[in-house]
């Protein structure tokens, strides 16, 4: 009994746990900094470390040594606290999610219901974020996020569902484990989910083109423009992880997640293909402006929700399971 | 229309209120009004001759009096430069931003800097100077140099 | 209704301006400009300063569009003067002012980009630019302030080796420029955010006396280099770009076909510029006169009026820049626009609030000028 729980905490907090996510989040904010420099003809983070990849490290550390200033307007409660919550929603969420090739570290029947629920919770962490600022900015940004959840966070869901009746199983775990029988990657199956679900994971990130909570020159940093010190470490460190949970649910649900390929271990094939999926977010929000809340949801609803409909439709319907 | 035209037709349509009136070179033209006919001149230089661009107002501290210098330019091309004085104890004139909505910051400017008032302009709030600029004192009157301002606004 | 600051700090502004808009949900209603935070007291410097000195304070008017300030500079006290620049003078003039506007839109283009969120193409813009500013600097020895204009001509020629090298550089920059223009007109998202957004009708336009390229993208056919044409201008083929839509997309257009008109005028410069002297001696004394001298500069026409009184210094000296003549206009577009749509609209203008402003001359907190001496500022640095 004792043996387990140890094996439990030990995989919780360090790997494929806190620890190792904490390190993966560093990692790809590093891959996407380099790759998004490189698309924009830049050089990105190049002292720290071997091409600069200790930079968000060393920039986190920074960070938690500033001075920490709370505004005399903002709630003091909100303030403090969403920062926390912020940096601990994706953490959590990323526990139901395999890793390491066998079974994730928290799953459970319906993992993936408890994976949108905390997906949300993350934009209205950052709602009350800009609200408790009390700042003009972050009002504006907060309620930017939360409207634009209005937008993308149906389809979202049904990209979420597709995989999950064409597995039969609302476990991540049975999901990915579905898919390695026979190569059934669902993004051959429904490559329509999965272009939304990317584009719906863009919004979720605040990534261009649909960065309209952060937009720098409308609104500073939006919803974030308050925070310094060590909130600030702990909302881009979320930030991170947000990163890594979305590459993950994408790499997961239609990449075949964690499965051993060939003579490759799971973790490995795991790092290849939510590397990949970093890297095709980098590329997107590259080569696009950014677009107007109104235009975004409006296009959200127009376009993506039906498709996302008739996605779940052609899946009920057996084409693509 | 060139340049001698316009001064022809300025000349029997203003007739005596035309004080000055030169052709320095091509497409330039400096005419100067009596400030009782400058109304009747701008106009009639801005919807009979066709002189719907301002350029900029220009205010120039003679001495004992404030000369205006309306830029204005017809068809981009010919630049037209009326003068009108006004005595500097009092200087008024009535507003063009009815003529030429274009005017509206240039009137505020040079209120702001010369302190002459534009009778009918919708807002002559202080465009340029500081919010607790001292009210009376106009910088680019002659009487106020660099060292004569400093000392009224910090005294001590 | 709400009343929402914008600036003097804010990220969409470089330069402290204020802007009070007043809001009803996400649409403006009312637009209160404010402007004078960077007045330097230029047009009373004038004053106190001799021909010459002015000379390097027109220069020092603005950073970006410096060579059309000396340009209209020189060309008043030419003409207070009675002298005029010799031919190939004139030419060089054309030749630097084009560049200028080159480097001049191609960093408008990139800071447009960037107001819209499309950082990738502001980059490039941005990287471009360095060509142009390259050739500036083998040109003049400076990237910025060029210092190539003076009294009765210009400081330096261009050799028959420069000619070649800006040739070359003006091929690479056209391809590119080509290639920008090309994905600007098709790329969804630029479109999304720029047609129909900030629109001034041809008649507000007008009436507001807008000027330069944002007059010209509401169809209105007005330059000063071919109405009222100046250095070389005369001698020169070129077309007036103009776009009929009057948003934001047309004074994009607008822009970045004007880089491809700069470079065919440059080219043509460059084959047709007449051998002789680059500058002519002029008198000492400026005898009493007055004159107004325009060019058209990156932004608009730019107007300067010079009062002589043949004393060493000016007795009056005017300038008005193209963003101060914009202004109106630009009130006019923002109101009805989206929150969002804010900053591309205010930088649709190409704002250049430095320009604008020049009359504050003295530091509200402790009345000193702003000239600090070398051992002043280090002095500062180690106590700060």
């Amino acid at each position: 009994m004792t043996e387990h729980l140890l094996t439990l905490a030990l995989r919780v907090l360090i790997y494929p746990g806190a620890l190792f996510l904490i390190f993966l989040a560093f990692l790809y904010e590093w891959v996407d900094r380099k790759f998004l420099a490189r698309v924009q003809n830049r050089y990105g983070p190049l002292y720290t470390g071997p091409s600069g990849i200790l930079q968000p490290f060393a920039d986190f550390l920074k960070l938690l040594s500033k001075e920490d200033i709370i505004p005399a307007a903002a709630d003091r409660l909100l303030f403090n606290l969403t920062p926390i919550a912020y940096s601990t929603l994706p953490l959590v969420a990323l526990l139901v999610i395999p890793i390491d090739g066998g079974e994730a570290v928290l799953a459970f029947d319906g993992d993936l219901i408890f994976v949108m629920f905390l997906l949300t919770l993350i934009v209205v962490t950052v709602f009350l974020a800009g609200l408790g600022s009390m700042s003009r900015f972050s009002i504006i940004g907060g309620v930017r996020a939360a409207l634009q959840m209005l937008g993308y966070e149906i389809p979202m869901g049904l990209a979420l569902i597709g995989p999950a009746v064409a597995a039969g199983s609302l476990s991540i775990t049975d999901i990915v484990r579905w898919q390695s029988t026979g190569l059934r990657w669902l993004i051959l199956l429904q490559p329509l989910g999965f272009a939304i679900l990317v584009c719906c994971m863009l919004a979720e990130l605040e990534y261009v083109p649909f960065d309209i909570p952060e937009a720098e020159t409308e609104i500073v940093a939006g919803w974030r423009t308050e925070f310094s010190g060590r909130k600030l470490a702990l909302i881009r460190l979320g930030k991170d992880l947000e990163v890594v949970l979305a590459s993950a649910l994408l790499a997961s649900l239609y990449l075949g997640g964690a499965q051993p390929l060939y003579s490759l271990p799971g973790s490995i094939t795991f790092l290849i293909k939510t590397v990949l999926v970093v890297l095709l977010f980098t590329f997107l929000r590259g080569v696009f402006a950014r677009f107007r809340i109104d235009q975004m949801v409006s296009g959200m609803w127009r376009y993506m929700v039906p498709l996302a409909i008739l996605q779940v439709i052609l899946v009920e319907f057996g084409v693509g399971r | 229309m060139d340049e001698n035209e316009v001064l022809k037709e300025l000349k029997t349509r203003l007739g005596d209120a035309v004080i000055e009136a030169e052709v320095p070179r091509k497409r330039r033209i400096f005419v100067k009004v009596k400030v009782e006919s400058f109304r009747e001149s701008a106009r009639f230089l801005v919807k009979e001759l066709g002189f719907k661009h301002i350029s900029t107002i220009t205010g120039v501290d003679l001495g004992d009096s404030i000369e205006l210098i309306y830029h204005l330019a017809y068809q981009g091309s010919i630049e037209l430069s009326l003068k009108v004085d006004l005595p500097k104890r009092e200087p008024k004139i009535s507003t063009i931003t009815d003529l030429i909505p274009g005017a509206i910051l240039y009137e505020r400017e040079v209120h702001d800097l010369l302190g002459v008032v534009f009778e009918g302009h919708p807002d002559l709030s202080p465009l340029l100077l500081p919010e607790k600029w001292p009210k009376g004192i106009h910088p680019l009157r002659k009487e106020y140099s660099l060292e004569s301002i400093r000392k009224t606004l910090f005294k001590g | 209704m709400i009343k929402v600051p914008f600036g003097p700090q804010h990220p969409a502004l470089k330069e402290p301006e204020n802007f009070t808009f007043e809001i009803d949900g996400d649409i403006v209603v009312a637009v209160k400009p404010r402007i004078g935070y960077n007045h330097r007291g230029i047009e009373k410097a004038f004053e106190q300063r001799t021909y010459i000195q002015n000379l390097y304070l027109a220069e020092r008017i603005c950073g970006i569009c410096s060579d059309a300030h000396t340009t209209c500079y020189t060309q008043a006290v030419e003409s207070l003067l009675g002298v005029e620049a010799p031919p190939r003078a004139r030419y060089i003039r054309v030749i630097v002012a084009e560049l200028e506007r080159i480097h001049s839109h191609s960093l408008w283009l990139g800071i447009a980009a960037h107001e819209i969120g499309f950082d990738t193409l502001f980059f490039y813009y941005w990287r471009d630019r360095e060509v142009v500013m390259d050739l500036l600097e083998s040109i003049s020895g400076n990237r910025v302030h060029y210092a190539m204009n003076t009294i009765g001509g210009v400081r330096r020629d261009i050799s028959p080796e420069k000619v070649s090298m800006i040739k070359k550089g003006l091929d690479f920059l056209e391809e590119r420029m080509k290639r920008y223009i090309e994905m600007m007109k098709t790329d969804q998202t630029v479109l999304k955010r720029t047609e129909g957004v900030g629109v001034l009708k041809r008649r507000d336009a007008i009436d507001l006396c807008a000027v330069g390229p944002t007059l010209r993208a509401s169809g209105v056919k007005n330059d000063v280099r071919a109405d009222d044409p100046y250095a070389a201008y005369d001698e020169i083929p070129f077309n007036v770009v103009t776009h009929d839509g009057g948003d934001v997309l047309s004074r994009i257009l607008v822009r970045c076909e004007e880089i491809l008109e700069s470079i065919e005028i440059t080219r043509y410069a460059l084959d047709h510029m007449p051998e002789g002297m680059t500058r002519v001696r002029v008198p000492m004394a400026v005898p009493p006169g007055e004159t107004v001298s325009r060019v058209e500069a990156p932004r608009g026409e730019l107007i300067h009026y010079a009062k002589s009184n043949g004393t060493a210094r000016p007795e009056r000296y005017k300038v008005r820049s193209p963003t101060l003549g914009n202004i109106p206009a630009l009130c006019k577009m923002l109101i009805g626009c989206h929150v969002a749509d804010i900053p591309i609209i205010l930088a649709g203008i190409d704002p250049c609030f430095a320009c604008m402003d020049r009359m504050t001359f003295i530091d509200l907190r402790n009345g000193d000028e702003w000239v600090w001496t070398m051992q002043e500022l280090r002095r500062r640095y180690r106590n700060d």
